[in-house]
């Protein structure tokens, strides 16, 4: 079979290129020339592999709508997972080159060593990397991104975001919000424990810190949406970087919130950051924001003078009425960076 | 952006030089955008500081600050747009208060302070959006349409030489070597800039009051390198590794490295160097720290194959960073200039995160068998021998010199300095230094009667030590350095190359062959010009050019 030939351009104007079938999906196609794009469920259903195509013709393939929002699929928005060449292609991917491995995705061993409950329904797991010949006892991954979690021996992987950074002993942290009925949260629920070992696939994502000058970093996150931003926040502390930051942290109920002495701790390091913790249905006593965080984004945006860098994370929805919020208030699209969290059964 | 300072500049247009979203180094628009504004407003710290020196009231602090920020725009430095809009901030305050020193020194000695223009009044845009802004007024090609590609180029020719000479004297400057004419010069090339010179001639003067500065920046850092560490000593490096965790450090900062070697102390971990760093095996005071065991890898342009596959820490202390692969993207650190984004920044010397992933990293899990290079042939240890070399030439058993060096980079054409290196007839000896080095240094050169066919002078900016034993042997031989069986064969990359290049050339040293490809800024007017005063030479073939070297009667 004939294939077409695909031309990556990414945000900061690297060019790589590849050639597709066309009945293979260009993910896949892309991982043949071992370019492993950021990526993470493979059906359609995530959203974490949408890029714009520029020029050519395609077919998508079935996918789930919140993933790809119809406004971004009319301007030529496509999840590389299920698109599928018609011509050859010319594709602007949303992130810097060095999102893109060159080589296989890591797979290792991990322990778990610890999982706590954080909040109703929230668990913080951590794990520690098994030391291996050829990575030592290092984990490295870029704040924002994501790993895969296996349970062994049972058809059980899940993504989440790593809440904390890089570092050399080898550490993950991961805020999870157990999903009623939800496979890996029945598992976390019932049988996880400290000594118990996971398999983990990654790190992978595009989400994370985008280098703009000094502009100001606004950070809005809906419940374990908080994970990156941790993650953001904490490199940014250990990196000490100025950047003027802001974090709206939102739940239902007050009692919803969680992690407020890490991000305490977070503050002591990093002095410009404000928190902002933002409750739908408070309590009379809440002395905090009263409505979801996309309320008090774009009560803040109205105020401005220097249209921040606003990073989003949270279910869908949020992540749409803060993209409209943004938008109302001019602030241009390349400087919303957003990662959904779909859940998977 | 427009930017053609290095060698790899975008040549696929008529009008040479990177000028899209993204340059062929890696730098984006925004970046370099950025750092022509850096230089602007460095012009305008200088315009003040010459003046105040000029009424004795000198500020070298604000000269360190211009080598520091001159140095960061040098290719394959600092890509980090948040880091120089810091700097550009940075720029505006220290010419405040330069300008304040000069206002003061003025009035103190009755004089009227002149109100001085250009970049000396510019105040930075409170954001970076506003700072693009202004960039587009200040960029390498303004003025172009007024004032023609001649003019342009030359102005560039200046810029980027005075970028070599502010490098070295950064690397001077951190080892404790400052000088007040060498400040004096810097200021008074950025103020010539700064009026947007048109004179041809008073650029092409500029130019060459910027090589014989370089040849007294290079001195210093000379007796900086010396004076801490002792005189370079021939001396044989491993450049295969051994068992046992291990720290990569590239770039040129002697300084850095010697800071290293001490934090590891009998911790386990072996130091490799890379690149530019191989010459520190040389120093007595460096080699001295056993566990400095070797040199790792190629030239820079190998850098990501060659780190992704290093299995330790990595340290870049200077030129020339490329983009950080994936996989060694969390285990490279930078120090001094250098900068990428999203890469841990030492700017203290304190080197404890980079040790700590060091003893994370596994390591070199067995050694592999042994091979050595030899290095450390700068002007001591071979003017120690200069009388066995002047009698292998009146004997006829050497017949000429060449120094084939300067810098490596990925073009095809480079193979040139291999071929041209390993095609030296066998009575002749070649000299070199930089990175083109790694194009050669492992062939087998043999020796005549003792002397080693190949002499590793040490660094690109050794030059000086070529300099001094081309100086030494004119001496012996009573005749001038183009008089001697010697002709230079020099590979550039970047502005340091520049910088010695107009050395080599305000000394009157004439028929240096330059290469791969003659820099973009030089339009053919230009080059017209350097090979019909300087005797500059394009490289042709190999071949064709030992030949006309060995046949060149004397200039």
């Amino acid at each position: 079979m004939n294939t077409h030939a695909i031309e990556l351009t990414t945000r900061d104007g690297e060019q790589l290129r590849f050639e597709c079938a066309a009945d293979q999906n260009l993910l896949e196609a892309a991982a043949c020339a071992q370019i492993v794009l950021p990526a993470q469920c493979g059906q359609g259903s995530c959203g974490t592999c949408y890029a714009d195509v520029t020029h050519g013709d395609f077919t998508l393939g079935k996918h789930n709508p919140a993933a790809l929002p119809v406004d971004d699929e009319a301007k030529g928005g496509t999840l590389l997972c299920c698109t599928f060449p018609q011509s050859d292609l010319r594709i602007s991917l949303p992130f810097n080159h060095d999102r893109i491995l060159i080589g296989e995705i890591k797979v290792r061993n991990a322990e778990i060593t610890a999982v706590d409950s954080v909040g109703e329904n929230t668990l913080r797991l951590e794990l520690r990397l098994a030391p291996d010949e050829d990575d030592g006892s290092v984990a490295e991954f870029e704040p924002g991104q994501f790993m895969e979690l296996e349970v062994p021996g049972q058809d059980i992987k899940r993504a989440y975001s790593l809440a904390n950074t890089g570092n050399w002993e080898g550490r993950l942290e991961f805020l999870i919000r157990l999903q009623p009925g939800g496979l890996f949260s029945t598992w976390l629920r019932e049988q996880a424990a400290v000594g118990q070992t996971l398999i983990v696939h990654g790190p992978k994502g595009a989400f994370g810190l985008h280098e703009s000058g000094l502009r100001p970093r606004w950070f809005v996150a809906g419940g374990t949406g908080l994970a990156p931003m941790m993650s953001m926040l904490r490199r940014m502390a250990e990196f000490q970087e100025p950047h003027p930051a802001r974090l709206y942290f939102g739940a239902n109920r007050a009692e919803d919130l969680f992690c407020q002495t890490e991000l305490e701790a977070l503050q002591a390091e990093l002095p410009q950051l404000q928190v902002i913790y933002c409750v739908w249905k408070p309590e009379d006593n809440w002395l905090g924001f009263s409505g979801t965080p996309v309320d008090a984004l774009a009560q803040d945006l109205a105020g401005a003078v220097v249209l921040p860098d606003i990073y989003l994370c949270g279910p869908p929805a949020l992540i749409d009425a803060a993209e409209a919020a943004a938008r109302a208030k001019g602030v241009p699209d390349q400087q919303v960076l957003s990662e959904r969290f779909l859940p998977t059964v | 952006m427009f930017c053609y300072q290095c060698e790899q500049t975008d040549r696929s247009n008529a009008d040479s030089g990177c000028a899209t979203a993204k340059g062929m180094c890696g730098k984006d628009a925004t970046t370099s955008d950025l750092q022509d504004l850096l230089i602007h407003g460095v012009k305008g710290i200088a315009q003040y500081a010459k003046r105040a020196r000029a009424l004795n009231a000198p500020d070298n602090a604000a000269g360190e600050f211009m080598l520091y920020a001159m140095f960061t725009t040098l290719t394959n430095v600092n890509f980090n747009a948040t880091r120089f809009v810091t700097l550009i901030q940075e720029a505006a305050q220290i010419r405040d208060r330069v300008k304040a020193g000069y206002t003061q020194a003025a009035l103190a000695s009755g004089k009227t302070p002149e109100q001085l223009t250009g970049p000396a009044a510019w105040q930075p845009a409170a954001d970076m959006d506003g700072m693009l802004k202004q960039a587009a007024d200040v960029g390498i090609n303004a003025g172009l349409d007024q004032v023609g590609a001649d003019i342009i180029g030359l102005r560039s020719l200046v810029l980027y030489g005075l970028k070599g000479v502010c490098a070295y004297a950064h690397h001077a400057y951190v080892l404790g070597g400052e000088s007040d004419t060498v400040y004096a010069g810097i200021e008074d090339a950025l103020d010539f800039l700064s009026n947007d010179p048109t004179d041809a001639e008073a650029l092409l003067n500029q130019s060459m009051a910027l090589g014989t500065l370089n040849l007294e920046v290079m001195a210093l850092l000379d007796e900086a390198n010396t004076g801490t560490f002792g005189a370079q000593q021939p001396t044989q490096v491993r450049i295969t590794p051994i068992k046992g965790k291990a720290i990569l450090v590239s770039g040129h900062d002697l300084g850095d490295l010697a800071a290293l070697l001490e934090q590891t102390k009998d911790t386990g971990i072996n130091i490799y160097t890379h690149g530019e760093m191989l010459p520190a095996h040389a120093y007595p005071k460096l080699k001295a720290y056993p566990h400095l065991v070797g040199n790792y890898g190629g030239a820079w342009q190998d850098q990501q194959k060659e780190f992704a596959a290093f299995p330790g820490a990595i340290l870049m202390t200077s030129n020339c960073i490329i983009e950080p692969q994936a996989q060694y993207r969390q285990r490279i650190f930078t120090a001094g200039p250098v900068g990428w984004p999203g890469v841990r920044h030492i700017s203290d010397k304190n080197f404890a995160p980079l040790i700590q992933a060091a003893n994370a990293l596994p390591g070199f899990k067995e050694d592999v068998s042994e091979k050595v290079v030899t290095v450390g042939f700068g002007r001591d240890a071979v003017l120690g021998v200069a009388d066995k070399v002047i009698d292998a030439v009146k004997s006829g058993a050497i017949k000429h010199f060449f120094l084939v060096g300067g810098c490596d980079g990925a073009a095809p054409g480079r193979n040139y300095y291999t071929d041209f290196a390993e095609q030296a007839p066998q009575d002749t000896v070649v000299m070199t230094l930089g990175c083109a080095k790694y194009r050669f240094n492992q062939h087998d050169f043999g020796d005549i009667g003792g002397i080693p066919r190949l002499l590793d002078l040490g660094q690109c900016n050794d030059s000086y030590s070529a300099i001094k034993i081309a100086t030494a042997l004119a001496g012996a031989f009573e005749c001038g350095v183009n008089e001697l069986p010697l002709s230079l064969v020099v590979s550039w990359f970047e502005q340091k190359a520049a910088a010695v290049l107009l050395t080599l050339l305000a000394l009157g040293i004439r028929n240096i062959r330059l290469g791969p490809t003659l820099p973009a800024f030089l339009t053919p007017n230009l080059v017209q010009v350097l090979v019909d005063k300087y005797g500059l030479l394009p490289i042709t073939t190999a071949q064709a050019d030992i030949e006309a070297s060995l046949t060149r009667k004397a200039a």
